[in-house]
């Protein structure tokens, strides 16, 4: 009974170290393969700038970056000059609620151009997208993301209907394909504008939360990340001769840079959690050692009888470690099984509830960790009330109380 | 032939600078097969003259020989291997482990040994047989009576075929019945030819043995031969 609650220090320390690492993992793998699938080509363009000495990170915080105003439609357009773009499209965005008759729902809308369907890969299958003319006129015109249109007109055809955003009446034109929930974000739930009606009306800004251009091969990608941060630069009056990425305010990434990016986050949040959870598992082993300190107090005796029958302090040592080992190491694969099954779970609910494409992972550290670190927890803190007992006079021992 | 040679042995205890003498130049030989008693006073040193002969406590002076060998000679290690081969061992309190059944209480001594599991078996239930307690094999040892726990205490200090057995007061904390069957055992195992040495202050129980020795204050006060020796199985002891 003892032992069983003692275990559990180490089943909870080993099962918490193994959902972080696998959900971590999971989480990472999630947004990778959903940055994948946006093509090798994609470059992203978003105000702020990058700090090379931290590591390739981040200079700005996301709020100075909101604050940034210098990314412009002119900047586009001149990116759009370039001969080794094939298209781009502009983004703004933000969030409110449409309302159609008695039906109210939040969303996100986002200001783009017709090249966002293209380079997304993702279209209205109802009605049309969003067109030039649209743009050009500033046109309060939308088309509506799958859920959306379900939610707020249910069996209804939305296409030609009239729907109310930022007090705002804008025309339904077209819904748009289902792509279900990615990367923690339900694209179901977004309402695409022309970018310009959504500066005017909705936003009141003149600027652009992000730009996203689609080159015309994989091997185009980097010396088009070079001649955009020219480009910028000279827009927006930046003097930076030696190329050095934190006097910017911009950002310029290709997908392989944010597909690292995310891993470096990821990965150093993986590594925090998984830190706090090993803090659990040198508290179970301060049990254990506890436990173990207990148990040779009260089978001195036992330890005297031992000795008196032939055992050497060779055998008495080792039955104490092994004694903690096996405590250490069934806690760590209970907590090694609690774990997997928990984030495997976990993913289950994801997929089937949420809809989100989760792989289910073990990682191989996980496994290491189940088992390795468990007998090391064991050993070490199982070595001191061993050599305790092992140091024991027989007739000490036998005379104990 | 002499198994246990003692000199001039001297044992204190050093506590907060109080310097107690337990054993004060004890000298006398056992030779193989005796069935020897020491008795005494409490305090007098019997007990810490036993766990000496038994190896499981060191003289602070004098001579112990056991076989020819001197126990200056033998390290910690050497000592637990004579135990194992050579001694064995019955408590007052029987020093079983509960929670565990006669059989494995039995084979303790053996699994510090390399001898196989099959005659591990075998020798385990053939020291329970003698003892009489066969029919108790998958017992835990809390579940016996007093007399039954020493009778397995006694078949664990002979599963090892030791060439001595060292009985420090096996009948002091049983009923004058069980304590009489413990000696009967004890008094069989010496007309196989075991060497016994068996320490108690209870003088009819001494008077069992062979050979008495009387110790006062850690020195021998007398060693005689018992004339009027008391066998068990004929129930004397009233």
């Amino acid at each position: 009974m003892r032992s069983a609650l003692t275990m559990l220090g180490i089943v909870i320390g080993v099962a918490s170290v193994i959902i972080m690492m696998s959900l971590g993992r999971g989480a990472q793998n999630l947004i990778i393969s959903r940055l994948q699938t946006m093509g090798a080509n994609t470059i992203y363009v978003e105000p702020g700038s990058f700090d090379p000495k931290k590591g390739g990170g981040f200079a700005t915080s996301v709020i100075e970056e909101m604050s940034i105003k210098t990314l412009t439609l002119r900047d586009l357009e001149d990116i759009r000059k370039e001969p080794l773009v094939e298209m781009a499209y502009p983004m703004v965005y933000g969030s409110g609620r449409a309302i159609y008759r008695n039906e109210d729902q939040k969303i996100t809308f986002i200001g783009v151009t017709p090249e966002a369907y293209e380079i997304d890969n993702w279209h209205t299958y109802k009605g049309r997208d969003i067109d030039e003319e649209d743009v050009k006129s500033a046109a309060k015109v939308a088309t509506l993301g799958y859920k959306i249109a379900q939610d707020l007109f249910g069996e209804e055809d939305p296409v030609g209907k009239t729907i109310r955003i930022k007090k705002a009446d804008f025309r339904v034109v077209g819904v748009m394909e289902e792509r279900g929930m990615k990367t923690f974000q339900n694209f179901d739930e977004y309402v695409y504008v022309p970018v310009t009606t959504a500066q005017r009306f909705l936003l009141g800004i003149d600027h652009l939360n992000a730009i996203t251009i689609k080159a015309k091969s994989e091997s185009a990608v980097n010396p088009l990340i070079e001649d955009i941060r020219l480009i910028l630069r000279e827009n927006h009056g930046i003097y930076n001769p030696e190329g050095d990425l934190s006097k910017d305010d911009f950002k310029v990434m290709s997908q392989v840079e944010a597909a690292n990016m995310v891993k470096q986050v990821t990965g150093i949040l993986t590594a925090f959690l998984s830190s706090i959870a090993a803090i659990a598992l040198i508290v179970g082993g301060i049990g254990i050692m506890n436990i173990m300190l207990v148990s040779v107090t009260e089978r001195t005796r036992e330890i005297g009888l031992r000795k008196a029958v032939g055992a050497r302090n060779k055998d008495i040592l080792n039955q104490f470690l092994i004694e903690s080992i096996t405590i250490t190491l069934l806690g760590g694969i209970i907590g090694f099984i609690g774990g997997i099954s928990f984030s495997l779970t976990a993913s289950i609910i994801l997929t089937k509830l949420l809809n989100i494409s989760w792989k289910f992972v073990i990682p191989f550290g996980a496994v290491v960790l189940g088992f390795g670190v468990a007998t090391i927890v064991g050993l070490v803190f199982g070595i001191y009330p061993a050599k305790k007992a092992a140091k024991l006079s027989p007739i000490e021992a036998l005379r104990h109380e | 032939m002499k198994m246990i040679e003692l000199k001039n042995l001297t044992k204190e205890y050093c506590d907060d600078e109080v310097k107690t003498i337990a054993l004060d130049g004890v000298s006398f030989n056992i030779r193989e097969g005796e069935f020897l008693a020491i008795t005494g006073p409490s305090g007098s040193g019997k007990s810490t003259l036993m766990h000496i002969m038994g190896f499981l406590d060191r003289p602070s002076a004098g001579i112990y020989k056991f076989k020819g060998q001197s126990i200056e000679d033998l390290d910690d290690d050497q000592l637990a291997y004579i135990r194992n081969e050579e001694m064995g061992f019955v408590f007052q309190f029987f020093n079983l482990l509960p929670r565990t059944s006669v059989f494995d209480n039995v084979k303790l001594p053996l699994i510090y040994t390399k001898i196989s599991e099959e005659e591990k078996r075998e020798r385990v239930l053939k020291a329970i047989e003698s003892v009489g307690l066969i029919h108790r094999v998958k017992h835990y040892s809390n579940q016996l009576s007093g007399g039954e726990q020493q009778r397995v205490a006694i078949a664990r200090a002979i599963v090892n075929n030791p060439a001595v057995i060292f009985a420090d007061e096996p009948t002091g904390n049983l009923d004058s019945k069980s304590g009489q069957q413990i000696m009967e055992i004890l008094q069989n195992l010496n007309d196989q030819g075991h060497t016994i040495i068996l320490v108690t202050h209870e003088v009819y129980t001494a008077e069992m043995a062979k050979r008495l020795i009387r110790l006062k204050d850690g020195k021998v006060v007398s060693d005689e031969p018992i004339k009027d020796r008391k066998i068990a199985k004929n129930g004397l002891i009233k």
